[in-house]
């Protein structure tokens, strides 16, 4: 549980582009990574930075890039997104699927 | 009463041909006009293959209306919709609060950035506003 905590805060203080969000980020890295060493490029929200202000249940093409293989929604950390955005994203995910634009699964 | 703006996007069914969407298309108009609701634009995405099959039906056509509607009147139109025969799935939803609040983003974002790049942000809008 406090694995899904972290990120949260991570997520909030990543936003304001802070340097102590920063350091909290690379901690955060370092406990849950498992390879220690390993050096990993710091995730930063997709759609902050590329200023998607709406985001679209029938752009499947943006969707489609937040959902692997088996049509999972994945969590925020895998792919570092805010907390607004993942909301959103989630929101036209479920949207899309329930319009057969994107699938609830694959076998 | 006050208007919002509603998205709807409908499937029909797979053996309907083109005037029949057509006609489909006509009949939910009708059911938002009735509502005091004006329909604003209509797209026909056309028939397109679905993610997962629905029923029997393994592909659809699309077509999606921007309406503006009053708030109480929705649950009507969605009732209605429910019991159209060839309707296979609807969605109908609020736009306006959502598009305000992007619109405000990217005002504010014009704002910080205008004294940089004013030609840039110009375009930018000009390009986001035919995307939507």
């Amino acid at each position: 549980m406090s694995d899904m905590e972290t990120p949260e805060f991570r997520g909030r203080s990543g936003e304001g582009r802070g340097p102590g969000g920063e350091r909290g980020e690379r901690k955060d890295k370092e406990k849950g990574g498992g390879k220690g060493g390993f050096f990993r490029r710091r995730k930063t929200c997709k759609l902050c930075s590329e200023k998607v202000d709406y985001v679209d249940y029938k752009n499947t093409k943006l969707l489609l890039a937040f959902i692997p293989e088996r049509a999972k929604i994945l969590p925020r950390r895998m792919f570092g997104t805010c907390a607004p955005c993942q909301r959103k994203v989630r929101t036209a995910i479920l949207r899309a699927r329930q319009m057969a634009l994107i699938p609830y699964s694959t076998e | 009463m006050s208007q919002r703006q509603y998205e709807i996007l409908f499937i029909a069914e797979q053996n309907l041909g083109e005037p029949e969407v057509d006609t489909l298309t006509s009949t939910v108009k009708g059911f938002i006009e009735k509502e005091n609701g004006t329909v604003e634009k209509v797209e026909k995405w056309g028939k397109k293959r679905l993610a997962y099959p629905i029923g029997k039906n393994r592909e659809g056509s699309y077509v999606l209306m921007i309406a503006n509607a009053p708030g109480s009147s929705i649950s009507e139109v969605e009732r209605r919709m429910r019991v159209t025969d060839g309707i296979l799935r609807f969605l109908a939803i609020r736009i306006d609060a959502e598009m305000k609040k992007a619109d405000r983003k990217k005002t504010i974002r014009g704002k910080k950035e205008s004294t940089r790049r004013a030609s840039v942000r110009e375009k930018d809008r000009a390009f986001e506003g035919g995307a939507q």
